[in-house]
């Protein structure tokens, strides 16, 4: 079935035919989970979790306010499709190409950082990573963590219900690619570790299926980079990220989106913050594609610290829905939700950051800013703020509006052209929230901001 | 040849209100030319319209500079074609280091090298006070009254224009800064350029040589008196009012 067309095609398209008929939807889905469960000779609870996905997607509600018929999403869609990657050298030209211009490579060289590249089977790991790994670092593709680790057992899925929406269910049943990060009680990784999706080899939907399970104490930086490596063209990305946060563990996730515009994406995320533990989990996403609806749900235990930074480019059609619920459970509790976004053309962001405080002596404070760039660019801001208790700190400050006249002539009036003075107010704006990402990143983003305002006047 | 700035019957409305009627003023190459007047006066509205400030309309007359009517260029071009002023409240810019925009301004505006921007940035700011360690401040942002002053006046080291306007240099600065801005402002005179100085005070001419100067008093929007720089002793000394009064100007 799968080969290679003419000597120089490295890639082959297939398309599905859509059928609208449920019977049809569940076969097509059991053929994806038979596949799915032959090709990873899956253990016997995973298929069956796969297949409470399934009775769930036939169930469950559906309340995407964008994809209006779920059945529409499970067939739609052609594919291409590279042949197998086993080392960086394999990877497409143009793959190489935009890891390079990322700065990818670069940061390799001079700091040794991890960097590892996912497909859908396996992981391409350079030295450093192998290095850490015997001192307990486990970066493992799912599919291979979920037939040789029986912890995942307790992870997986234990933060989302397949009944919750159809999305979450189809994923369960689903999913494919995704990581395994394991960080051992103690282990502090001082370099960040870059991860990319590539997916690759796979007639599925675009669903890999992330767990951080970092131990007490423990430290790491994961960098997940969404960016262009997509090489199917599913209309639908659904990857799902649970992360347990152990005791006293310092962790950082910083996720850069750049999805192309034709593509829906919902990114699920959700956490599970131990006592006095920190979590730092940084969106930028320059590319949402056409519609982005994401809403993380974070558990935060005693002592504990959460932010939630989000910064989101709006542009051409693209509509972005910003969710972000934290629990504050635990007394002391701390929560941040900060979000910037930069929404031009005719766009829509819309930001709804909701903070509970359930135990004495916690804070929480949500703050949503936004620049915009045209007149039919929309922003909507919903903060929530729930407090179930006396001694809660919770408040929120919103600041929505275009670019003040007086800083841009300030600019202009020491040479620079409108574009040029905006670029840079643009850019400073979203600055104070990309603290924790590493300056080759912050200035490739800022490139990508550059061009957008650019495009966008 | 064309003086470098002239401005002919000018009137300047901001939003619905006319603030400068029939303005004239001419500045030569060179030449040292200071603004005075009570508030309200519109000594702001004339560097706001030279420069170029979207809100500063000028609905008669024209403002010209080297022989261009600029009435309706972009403050962007009318920078880079040599009119630069130094704001009286300077804009905090959020996010935006100096040192990053100031290598942007170089490389902009004067054409110049990434690296031989930064060298010279450095080489002046230091001569304005600003170590390595405060270009990574955000442009104005939790600035003192003096550093922003200074700051505007580091711009315009490095920007060296033809036509220099300073809007009120002098207030909200410690002693010190003064001196400073005095003796910058000494130093790009002596290069050749034209400076338009709006101030209160004499004080801000402590290191010029003040045979050079010419003094002009606004009222109402318009100037009523022009002289040299016993003027400016004159209306310290006996303040505005009386020095309309006894001119019978603007009475």
């Amino acid at each position: 079935m799968r080969g290679l067309r003419g000597k120089d095609s490295r890639r082959y398209l297939r398309s599905v035919v859509a059928v609208g008929e449920i019977q049809d939807i569940k076969s097509i889905i059991e053929e994806e989970i038979e596949t799915l469960r032959r090709r990873n000779r899956e253990p016997e609870w995973m298929t069956k979790l796969r297949y409470k996905g399934l009775r769930a997607f036939l169930e469950a509600p559906h309340n995407d306010p964008i994809l209006k018929d779920p059945l529409d999403f499970v067939v739609k869609g052609s594919e291409e499709v590279y042949p197998e990657i086993k080392s960086l050298e394999d990877l497409p030209p143009e793959m190489r190409a935009l890891l390079e211009r990322l700065g990818i490579a670069e940061v390799e060289r001079k700091y040794v950082a991890g960097l590892a590249v996912q497909s859908d089977t396996s992981i391409v790991l350079n030295e450093f990573l192998q290095a850490w790994r015997r001192r307990g670092l486990i970066v493992e593709s799912m599919e291979d963590a979920v037939r040789k680790y029986p912890l995942i057992k307790d992870l997986f899925m234990q933060l989302f219900n397949p009944y919750e929406s159809k999305l979450a269910a189809y994923h369960t049943a689903v999913w494919n690619g995704g990581i395994f990060l394991h960080v051992k009680s103690g282990l502090k990784v001082p370099m960040p570790l870059h991860l990319f999706f590539l997916i690759q080899n796979s007639a599925m939907a675009q669903a890999p299926h992330i767990i951080i399970n970092a131990e007490a104490n423990s430290e790491i930086h994961l960098i997940e980079g969404c960016t262009a490596p997509i090489l199917l063209r599913h209309s639908l990305h659904l990857d799902m990220t649970e992360a347990y946060i152990g005791e006293g563990a310092k962790i950082k996730l910083s996720v850069l989106q750049n999805w192309p515009e034709y593509v829906h994406t919902r990114p699920m995320t959700r956490a599970r913050i131990g006592k006095n533990a920190e979590f730092i989990n940084t969106t930028v996403g320059l590319g949402t594609g056409k519609s982005n609806i994401a809403n993380p749900k974070y558990w935060v235990d005693e002592g504990a610290y959460v932010e939630l930074n989000g910064i989101i480019l709006g542009q051409r059609d693209f509509y972005v829905d910003l969710g972000g619920e934290m629990y504050l459970e635990g007394r002391g509790a701390r929560g941040i939700n900060a979000s910037k976004s930069v929404i031009m053309d005719k766009s829509t962001v819309i930001t709804r950051g909701i903070i509970r405080a359930n135990a004495p002596g916690t804070k929480g404070h949500i703050s949503c800013d936004a620049l915009i760039l045209n007149d039919s660019a929309k922003m909507e801001t919903y903060p929530g703020l729930i407090s179930q208790v006396d001694d809660a700190e919770l408040s929120h400050e919103a600041a929505i509006g275009k670019i003040r006249e007086e800083e841009l002539f300030y600019l202009m009036s020491r040479g620079l052209k409108e574009e040029e003075a905006t670029q840079l107010i643009v850019k400073g704006f979203v600055e104070p929230l990309l603290k924790d990402i590493p300056l080759e990143f912050v200035v490739e983003i800022k490139k990508i901001i550059e061009m957008a305002v650019s495009g966008g006047m | 040849m064309d003086p470098r700035l002239r401005v002919v019957d000018v009137n300047v409305r901001v939003e619905d209100k006319e603030i400068l009627k029939n303005f004239n003023i001419e500045i030569g190459k060179g030449e040292f030319h200071i603004v005075m007047g009570p508030n309200g006066s519109g000594k702001s509205t004339l560097a706001l319209a030279i420069m170029g400030h979207p809100k500063y309309q000028v609905t008669r007359g024209n403002i010209e500079f080297e022989g261009r009517v600029i009435n309706s260029i972009p403050p962007d071009e009318r920078a880079r074609m040599g009119i630069f002023m130094a704001f009286q409240h300077p804009e905090e810019i959020e996010g935006v280091k100096i040192m990053d925009y100031l290598t942007i301004l170089l490389e902009k505006v004067r054409g110049m090298e990434k690296s031989e921007a930064k060298k010279l940035i450095l080489k002046r700011a230091k001569e304005v006070w600003f170590t390595e360690d405060m270009l990574s401040r955000y442009i104005n942002v939790g600035f003192s009254g003096g550093e922003r002053k200074r700051f505007e006046i580091l711009q315009a080291l490095l920007l060296e224009p033809k036509l220099l306007i300073l809007d009120e240099p002098d207030s909200g600065v410690d002693v010190d800064s003064l001196s400073l801005i005095s003796l910058k402002m000494r130093e790009l005179h002596n290069k050749g350029i034209s400076i338009l100085l709006i101030t209160h005070y004499g004080r801000i001419l402590q290191h010029i040589d003040k045979r050079i100067v010419n003094v002009h008093i606004m009222k109402d929007g318009t100037i009523v008196l022009s002289g040299k720089e016993d003027l400016v002793e004159r209306i310290e000394r006996e303040g505005f009012k009386k020095v309309f009064e006894e001119c019978g100007c603007g009475g």
